[in-house]
C-alpha cells in the first residue's frame, strides 16, 4: 500500500520540495489510501494544476498538466480545494473534474473587462453584475469586516442553514500586477496584500525568492523579521480583540486594546518605522535605517504594562464569549485552519515552531481549545505574552548563527510566514530574474468552508460578531 | 496613559477610570456646529489598511466626537462618506447604493492613495483605479495609509472650508 506522499514524490522532482506529476500519478494521489495530507492550498492556470500539502510540518508541492482546460479535482479527495478550484476557474476558465460543491463564482460576480482574464485565450466580458443565490443576504458593507465579503445565507424560521461566500468586491488582480516583475519590483505591492499582514506577507514572499535563488538569510536578518513578525501580531491581535469585545458590547475591554495598539504605533512611529510596519521587510532583508533593538525595546516597553489590566478585563468579559462561533476541531483539521482560530480549536500548528533559529522556549501559549470566541480571545492575549517574551529572547541572542544549509537554487521557492492570523504562504517561479509564476495563500481561504458549520443556527444580525471573532481580512482571501 | 496594574473588582474601577482619562484630546479650537457631522466608511477594494485607520480613529484612542464627527452605521445618517481602496469594478455598484442612501447635502471623501487614484492598484480587468478617474474629486486625504492624526487634521480641515 502506497502512500500519498510517496505517491507525490514518485514524480518528477523539479524544485525543493514541488513533483511533477502526470495524469495517472496525480489520480493515484487523489486515490491514495491510507490517511489524506492536509492541503494548504489548491490552484490552477492554464498550464498547470498545484495542491500544495503538509507532511509533518513540511511543504509537500504537487502538479499536473492542465489539458484541454481540464484536470481532475482535488476537491475529490481535498475537501479544501473547493474555494482554489472555483478561483481557477474564474481567472483561468479551467475546469476541475468531479468537483464538489455548486461550483459557483468565487471572484468572478460579473463587471470585469472580461471572462477568465489570466487565461491566454480570455473570453468577453460578461456584462452586468450576476446576483447571489439564497434567501438573505448580508452585503458587503454590513459584514462588519474590513473590507467587501458578501454573503449569501439560507435561512429556515430565522436561523442560518447554510452560507455562501463570493469575494469578487475585493479582488484587485494582484497576481496580474506581480507577474513579469522582479521581486524587488514586485516587494511593494506584495507589502500591500493586507493590513492582516503588513509583515507576514512580504516575509513568506522573501523566505519564497530566497529559496528560489539558493539563499538562506543571515541570522541577523532572520532576527529582524522574526522580531517584526511578533510586534505585526501583538498589534493585529489587539485589533481583532477590540472588534470581539465590541461585538459583545465589551467597550472597556475594547477600549483597552485601543490603547495599546495605538500606544504600539507611536512606538514604531517615534523609532523612524510606519505605525503598521509597512515596507521593512525587502527581498534580502529589511529597510535600511531600521534599528531593531531600540523599536523592540520601545514596543515591548509600550505593552508590557497593560497586560495586566488585559487580563484582568478579558476575565471580566469572556463569559460573554462562551459558546459562541463554535468552529469544531475535526473541522479545524480537516480544513487546515491555521493562526487563533485553528489552535482555539485544538489545531495545534504554528509554523513558527520550525524556524531556524526560533526560540522555541517562548512560545508556550496554551489555553482552552473550544473552539469558541471565548478560547480565540483567550488565546490572542496569551499569545501577546508570548511575543513580548520571544522579543526579550531575540533581543537576549540576536544574530545567533545557526547551521542551516542553503538550499540549491532551482528558480523556484515556497515560502511561509506565521502571521497574527495564520499561516501565509507564497510559491513563486523565477525566469531570467522576473516572476513568472506565483501563487499567494491567506489564512483566511481556509476558514471559508467552515463558515457555514461556525454560524448554522444564529440570525443573520449575529454574523459580523462572529466574523470579528475569526479575524478575517476580504483583501487577503480575493487578493 | 496610567497602567492599571491592580487585579480584582477594584481594577476594574481603575481600568474605567484610565480608559476615559487617556482619551486624546483635540487640537486647537473645535468648530461649534449644531450636531456632529456623520461619517459613512466604505472600503472598495485596497489593503484595508486606510480603513483600518479610520476604524482606530474611531476607536477610544482618539477623540473623533469632541472633534465634532461621529461616525454612523446607515448612509441615510451620514453627510460624508469617507472611501478607502481602490474602486474594483465589483463595488462601484456598493458605493452609487451608498451614496442614493445618503441625504442631500452629502460629500464624498476619498481617503488614501488607493481611493484617490488606484494607488498600487490602478485601473485593470477588475478595478476602476481610485474616484479622480471617475468623478470630479474636490476632497481627498492623501497617505498610504494616512495616520489616524492625519485624517482627523484632513477631516476638521475640510469642516472649516
Ligand atoms: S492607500 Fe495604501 S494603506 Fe490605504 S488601502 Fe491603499 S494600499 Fe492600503
Amino acid at each position: 500500500m502506497i502512500g500519498m506522499g510517496r505517491i507525490i514524490r514518485s514524480g518528477e522532482r523539479v524544485a525543493l520540495s514541488h513533483y511533477h506529476l502526470d495524469a495517472e500519478q496525480w489520480s493515484a494521489m487523489l486515490s491514495a489510501p491510507g490517511a489524506t495530507l492536509p492541503l494548504m492550498s489548491c490552484w490552477a492556470d492554464d498550464g498547470r494544476a498545484y495542491v500544495l500539502l503538509l507532511e509533518g510540518d513540511r511543504p509537500l508541492l504537487a502538479s499536473t498538466s492542465v489539458e484541454d482546460r481540464r484536470y481532475l479535482a482535488p476537491s475529490s479527495r481535498f475537501a479544501g480545494a473547493e474555494w482554489g478550484e472555483r478561483v481557477a476557474y474564474d481567472l483561468y476558465g479551467v475546469e476541475a473534474m468531479d468537483a464538489r460543491g455548486n461550483g459557483a463564482p468565487a471572484l468572478d460576480e460579473g463587471g470585469w473587462t472580461s471572462t477568465w482574464p489570466l487565461s491566454s485565450r480570455p473570453g468577453p466580458a460578461a456584462g452586468g453584475l450576476r446576483p447571489l443565490a439564497g434567501s438573505h443576504l448580508l452585503r458587503p458593507e454590513q459584514t462588519g469586516l474590513s473590507g467587501p465579503l458578501e454573503f449569501s445565507f439560507d435561512v429556515l424560521k430565522g436561523k442560518i442553514r447554510n452560507v455562501d461566500v463570493c469575494a469578487g468586491g475585493a479582488h484587485r488582480g494582484v497576481v496580474s500586477r506581480l507577474l513579469g516583475r522582479t521581486p524587488e519590483e514586485a516587494m511593494p505591492l506584495v507589502s500591500r496584500m493586507t493590513a492582516g499582514g503588513f509583515v507576514a506577507h512580504p516575509l513568506a514572499f522573501a523566505r519564497a525568492v530566497a529559496q528560489a535563488r539558493g539563499l538562506i538569510p543571515g541570522a541577523g536578518i532572520r532576527d529582524v523579521w522574526m522580531a517584526l513578525l511578533e510586534i505585526e501580531r501583538v498589534s493585529l491581535h489587539l485589533f481583532d480583540m477590540a472588534r470581539t469585545a465590541r461585538g459583545v458590547d465589551a467597550e472597556l475591554l475594547a477600549t483597552h486594546c485601543d490603547h495599546a495598539r495605538e500606544a504600539i504605533a507611536r512606538a514604531c512611529a517615534e523609532q523612524g518605522v510606519s505605525r503598521r510596519l509597512m515596507d521593512m521587510v525587502s527581498c534580502d532583508g529589511f529597510r535600511e535605517g531600521l534599528e531593531i533593538v531600540p523599536l523592540a525595546q520601545a514596543v515591548h516597553a509600550a505593552m508590557q504594562p497593560r497586560l495586566a489590566a488585559l487580563e484582568e478585563l478579558h476575565r471580566v468579559f469572556a463569559p460573554r464569549l462562551d459558546g459562541f462561533a463554535v468552529l469544531d476541531a475535526r473541522l479545524a483539521e480537516r480544513f487546515a485552519v491555521g493562526g487563533v482560530t485553528g489552535r482555539a480549536s485544538g489545531r495545534s500548528m504554528d509554523m513558527r515552531r520550525r524556524e531556524a533559529g526560533m526560540r522555541l522556549e517562548a512560545l508556550r501559549a496554551t489555553g482552552s481549545s473550544q473552539g469558541d470566541a471565548r478560547a480565540r480571545e483567550g488565546l490572542r492575549l496569551a499569545e501577546i505574552r508570548d511575543s513580548l517574551k520571544l522579543l526579550e529572547r531575540i533581543l537576549g541572542s540576536i544574530g545567533l548563527e545557526d547551521d542551516e544549509p542553503a538550499p540549491d537554487r532551482t528558480e523556484e521557492g515556497i515560502g511561509v510566514a506565521e502571521g497574527a492570523r495564520g499561516d501565509v504562504w507564497y510559491w513563486l517561479r523565477l525566469k531570467n530574474g522576473r516572476i513568472e509564476n506565483l501563487y499567494v495563500r491567506d489564512p483566511g481561504v481556509a476558514l471559508l468552508p467552515v463558515l457555514g458549520a461556525m454560524l448554522r443556527g444564529y440570525p443573520v444580525s449575529r454574523v459580523p460578531a462572529a466574523l470579528g471573532s475569526i479575524g478575517l481580512s476580504p483583501a487577503g482571501i480575493a487578493l | 496613559m496610567k497602567i492599571v496594574s491592580r487585579t480584582g473588582p477594584l481594577s476594574l474601577l481603575h481600568a474605567f477610570m484610565d480608559a476615559t482619562r487617556s482619551r486624546a484630546v483635540v487640537d486647537g479650537a473645535v468648530a461649534r456646529r449644531e450636531r456632529p457631522i456623520g461619517l459613512y466608511v466604505l472600503e472598495t477594494g485596497g489593503c484595508e489598511g486606510c480603513f483600518m485607520e479610520i476604524e482606530s480613529l474611531n476607536g477610544s484612542a482618539f477623540a473623533l466626537e469632541q472633534a465634532g464627527f461621529v461616525c454612523v452605521s446607515d448612509p441615510a445618517d451620514a453627510d460624508w462618506l469617507l472611501l478607502t481602496g481602490a474602486v474594483t469594478r465589483v463595488c462601484a455598484e456598493m458605493v452609487d447604493r451608498v451614496w442614493r442612501a445618503m441625504p442631500p447635502g452629502r460629500s464624498l471623501i476619498a481617503v488614501g492613495a488607493c481611493a484617490v487614484d488606484g494607488g498600487p492598484f490602478p485601473a485593470g480587468y477588475a478595478t476602476l483605479g481610485g474616484l479622480q478617474a471617475l468623478t470630479p474629486m474636490r476632497r481627498s486625504i492623501a497617505g498610504c495609509p494616512p495616520s489616524p492624526e492625519d485624517i482627523l487634521r484632513a477631516l476638521q480641515e475640510l469642516a472649516q472650508a
